[in-house]
């Protein structure tokens, strides 16, 4: 869910942006200065001092943690307190985990579902397109509303939602004859029912960053080519497909990402005494059920060094695959 | 200009160390204990939160430096908040205890004693309660109320039904037939709730069976014992045979007390301690008979009971056993049973409770304490209850048969058992 | 107009996803206005029979009005930080040369690499250490700092154009005078934009209160929200009511700022 995104979520965004950019500003008269010059170290001085700041409060709040989580991955916990060294144990104790080969697939089903989303905002980004002004407006507030809405709040919604007895959901599928199965309590239909949710509160987010790559795409290939006898749908793959692709890869990148690293929804939605829990876990709630549940610090410290390693992979695979189907402009 | 960000960085970041010193200095101040203290009592039930903001009050105006501020953390969570808590030096002052956790906590050296606190009296208390909750000949928790489990019916269903209401003298066949008769799905009632909670269901139907949970001396498991075996057979059959039950997924979408509050199960096997719950849904005309009898003619029901404990790194040791000290006394117990909330521990209390509200036979939980056995715990019962409760919603969503199941759970258990 | 007319198909189908998307709101206000027994009659009751006392009695379980002054108070605290922290730091980044920027930009960004799991329970270690367990300087202390927000400033500022600040200082302003009263006005829109999406991310923080705030007078809005659902499991018209009083104030600011919303994320899209 966009609305809650990790600052991982956002490195993506951070990383997938480092295209052709700006640099600095440069200033021909400083660069003929001599190198330590007053004017200098007054520069210096005030570019420490401005990121003083926020880099002392990222280093003890992020970059030390970061540090000691692996540390903290090699070592054991007490049931109340205390810590020891254990090596390698919380690795092969994940890695043996039976519970890991189902979380590990649930994540990664989860991701792709989510992944649907992206050709379905397209779509809707590029009809929003098409409209004036003013509708373009209340069409984009109403597709966010999702967005902005409390996790805990979207989950009660479509927990209600998707009840097997009384939600509002099966009983609209028996109108048409279908009997609906108990999305929530049957680990069957839980991933999907979560990826559902996962695509409805990111639909508008993802919307708003195709509308406004669609529009950057200059109209006239699009008369260029209707001159030449193409027709929409031949326009639709020749010209906006590649056009819109470092869009498609910006939000591809953020959806694994967040995908990744989804735990909320099942912990709001499906809840702790659901016996579809079981089966339902990603890998993520797996960290949350170590570190705050049982609380086996060690070995949810490990899970969390075993998921950036798997982020970065992906991630740096996902730039590697770019250079065969984004188009910088 | 450098200056000024000076000033305000530095002024930004005193108010920070401002605010975060305040709050732990407050805390640490009350050591005094002359100045006023403010307790932090951990409990879970917000169907008795009432009572409990009551009871504090009242304590309150006699100890006027004394404010509790309650803290309620749901069900599911409690346990896990409280360890996550207790690790970090930062659980409430007194919370509410279970017997299946006394043995964790106690033995971690988690809670004070309170035996050897000044003023100290157990004798309102029954002693199987006080016995549960001593450890090494000291008792750690001042008892607060007891549990049994009673089956709650629908009189509205039952009247549309022509079906005779439960009574004492009811056997198993008794409560199957009528299930069936009053299993109607084309109104979208069902006869029985039968989930695979073990409280209020499972512990009693095994002790019915002539089965039990756990051997007496809390060393081997009884899940492997064919008795037991009939017992939880018993109640999956509602479910997976008469069908006279909601699933397994159905009672995870919509809890079971709530479809008995809402009008949709006949008859729930419930605690005493939902009775605010039914009591206060509309347009709910229920009642409570004993549990029925197994094939031998056995009855059974799980008796627990809580207890107020204190934290031991509190920081107001003194103040917290004045607080307990009260909870013990006849005056809280009484708030308790004048409320109707749960039934006290305090000896002599239960007829206030039963009288508290005349309209269901309450008395039916108070009759079967003759019949009570004390709720299955071990040293560390968290240890073999977790892994139990898994693989009984694996049973009971149909992904496991029961036969494998039980055995999966006594020889867990056993393992788990044979390291205390 | 021909274009007019075959518009017609276009909003029908953005009609369609925009109810998709409104529908489920819309179900939660009519459940919120039911009892708990027509939440479970078949079919569904589509005409509540106006439980306001639903709405009463979620003030009356939950601390409501305090956990949302809780939440107030932490957005503000860190919306505030956040601006002024990365908005330093992002101009510095940009326009400004020292030993180590680069190689310090990178760290920061490393920051941003990693997956929230990583740091979450060390910081829940070093909020424990401090005493700050269960306080509001315990809820913002980390979030003060984000390297996402200085990130996305910096992009900002190094799409300002140059020569407002080269005339600034040929006038002879300093370093931190530009800075103050050049360069941040200008990056108005921008700030607005990263502080709009910062207020929303922080509004709808769970994790981290949920973790370090155990007394229900200290939650914010969103964590009081989930115990209100580990209390009331299945009672759904309750939870209806309570989800919906916690999801107004974000549906009412972006109704206010939907403009800066919408120019915020289309700008860390576009680059």
């Amino acid at each position: 869910m966009s609305a809650t995104e990790s600052p991982s979520v956002a490195a993506g965004k951070a990383a997938a942006g480092a295209g052709p950019e700006r640099g600095p500003a440069r200033r021909p008269v400083a660069a003929r200065r001599p190198r330590f010059s007053k004017a200098h170290m007054k520069e210096w001085a005030w570019g420490y001092a401005m990121i003083a700041p926020l880099f002392l409060g990222l280093s003890l709040f992020y970059l030390w943690p970061i540090v000691q989580s692996a540390y903290f991955s090699f070592t054991s916990w007490g049931v109340f307190g205390g810590r020891q060294w254990v090596g390698l144990k919380n690795y092969s104790s994940f890695m043996s985990d039976p519970q890991l080969p189902r979380a590990a697939w649930n994540t990664v089903k989860y991701s792709l579902i989510v992944l649907v989303g992206i050709p379905l905002s397209i779509v809707f980004a590029a009809l929003m397109n098409q409209v004036s002004g003013k509708y373009a407006s209340l069409y984009r507030i109403l597709y966010f509303i999702p967005v902005v809405t409390m996790p805990a709040a979207v989950a009660m919604i479509w927990r209600w939602l998707y009840n097997g007895d009384y939600g509002l959901i099966n009983y609209l599928l028996s109108l048409i004859g279908i009997h609906g199965p108990h999305w929530v309590s049957d680990d069957r239909y839980t991933v999907w029912a979560m990826g559902l949710v996962g695509i409805w509160s990111s639909l508008g987010y993802n919307m708003i960053i195709f509308a406004a790559g669609l529009k950057n795409i200059p109209r006239q290939y699009y008369e260029a080519s209707s001159l030449d006898g193409a027709g929409r749908v031949r326009q639709f793959f020749s010209i906006t497909l590649p056009l819109l692709s470092p869009s498609i890869f910006f939000v591809s990148v953020l959806s694994v990402i967040g995908g990744l690293q989804m735990f909320d929804m099942v912990l709001l939605m499906l809840g702790k005494a659901n016996p579809a829990l079981a089966g339902s876990k990603t890998i993520a709630y797996l960290f949350y059920e170590d570190a705050f549940v049982t609380g086996n610090q060690g070995l949810a410290a490990a899970i969390a060094v075993v998921l950036t390693l798997v982020l970065l992979v992906l991630t740096a695979l996902q730039f590697r695959l770019q250079k065969r189907w984004v188009h910088y402009g | 200009m450098f200056r000024k960000v000076l000033v305000l960085a530095v002024g930004g970041a005193l108010a920070l160390a401002a605010t975060g010193c305040s709050s732990s200095k407050s805390a640490s101040a009350g050591k005094a204990e002359t100045g006023p203290v403010t307790l932090t009592y951990g409990i879970w039930d917000p169907k008795q939160k009432p009572a409990m903001q009551e009871i504090a009050d009242a304590f309150h105006a006699s100890h006027p430096n004394i404010t509790i501020n309650i803290q309620l953390t749901p069900n599911a969570d409690y346990w896990t908040k409280l360890q996550t808590a207790a690790a970090s030096g930062t659980a409430p002052d007194v919370f509410w205890m279970s017997t299946t956790r006394i043995g964790l906590y106690a033995g971690q050296k988690q809670l004070l004693s309170l035996s050897d606190k000044p003023g100290f009296d157990n004798s309102p208390f029954p002693k199987s309660l006080n016995d549960v909750y001593t450890l090494d000949g000291k008792q750690y928790g001042m008892p607060k109320d007891f549990d049994t489990v009673g089956l709650w019916y629908n009189k509205k269903l039952f009247d549309a039904a022509g079906v005779k209401y439960p009574t004492a003298a009811w056997t198993w066949q008794d409560v199957i037939s009528a299930a069936q008769k009053l299993n109607d799905p084309g109104k979208g009632v069902w006869g029985i709730a039968s989930p695979d909670w073990t409280q209020e269901n499972l512990y009693n139907t095994m002790l019915q069976a002539g089965g039990q949970a756990i051997t007496p001396d809390h060393k081997k498991s009884g899940f492997d014992d064919p008795k037991s075996l009939a017992g939880l057979q018993y109640a999956l059959d509602f479910v997976t045979k008469y069908h006279v039950s909601p699933t397994a997924q159905q009672m995870t979408d919509t809890q079971p007390d709530q479809l008995f509050a809402s009008g949709k199960v006949a008859m729930f096997a419930d605690g005493d301690y939902d009775m605010p719950e039914y009591k206060a849904a509309a347009g709910l005309d229920a009642d409570v008979a004993p549990l029925p009898a197994g094939p031998d003619g056995k009855k059974g029901t799980v008796i627990n009971g809580l207890a107020n404990v204190i934290y031991a790194k509190t920081k107001h040791a003194q103040a917290a056993w004045e607080f307990v000290k009260y909870l013990g006394t006849k005056d809280a117990n009484e708030v308790q049973a004048k409320t109707g909330t749960v039934i006290p521990a305090y000896n002599g209390l239960s007829a206030t409770w039963v009288a508290s509200t005349p309209q269901y036979h309450l008395q039916s939980f108070i009759d079967q304490l003759d019949v009570a056995v004390p709720y299955p715990v071990s040293k560390n019962t968290a240890a073999w209850t977790t892994p139990m409760q898994t693989t009984l919603d694996q049973i009971w969503g149909g992904k496991l048969d029961l036969q494998t199941g039980a055995k999966q759970i006594a020889d867990q258990m056993n393992a788990s058992l044979a390291k205390e | 107009m021909g274009r007019t007319q075959r518009l017609w198909p276009v909003h029908v189908i953005l009609v369609v996803g925009a109810a998709a998307m409104v529908a489920p709101f819309l179900w939660q206000l009519i459940t919120s206005l039911q009892t708990t027994g027509e939440t479970t009659s078949v079919p569904p009751h589509f005409l509540p029979s106006w439980q306001w006392s639903n709405y009463s009695q979620v003030f009356h379980d939950t601390k409501f009005a305090q956990q949302f002054l809780n939440s107030v108070l932490q957005t503000v605290v860190r919306v505030v930080a956040q601006v002024l922290f990365c908005s330093m730091a992002a101009y510095a980044f940009a326009r400004l040369r020292f030993p180590g920027r680069n190689a310090l930009f990178l760290v920061m960004l490393a920051v941003l690499m990693v997956p929230s799991q990583v740091y979450l329970l060390p910081q829940y270690q070093l909020v424990q250490n401090l005493g700050l367990l269960n306080t509001l300087s315990g809820v913002v202390l980390p979030g003060l700092f984000s390297a996402f927000g200085t990130f996305m400033l910096r992009q900002f500022f190094l799409s300002l154009p140059n020569e407002v600040e080269e005339a600034a200082r040929l006038d002879g302003a300093g370093t931190f005078r530009i800075f103050w009263s050049v360069m941040l006005p200008l990056a108005k829109p921008g700030l607005i934009s990263m502080g709009v999406l910062t207020v929303l991310w922080s509004w709808n923080d769970l994790l981290w209160p949920l973790v370090v705030v155990n007394d229900d007078a200290k939650m914010p809005l969103t964590v009081g929200l989930s115990t209100l659902q580990g209390e009331h499991l299945t009672e759904y018209p309750l939870l209806m009511a309570g989800s919906l009083l916690a999801s107004l104030p974000m549906i009412v600011l972006f109704l206010a700022a939907q403009r800066r919303i919408t120019e915020g994320i289309a700008l860390t899209g576009t680059k």
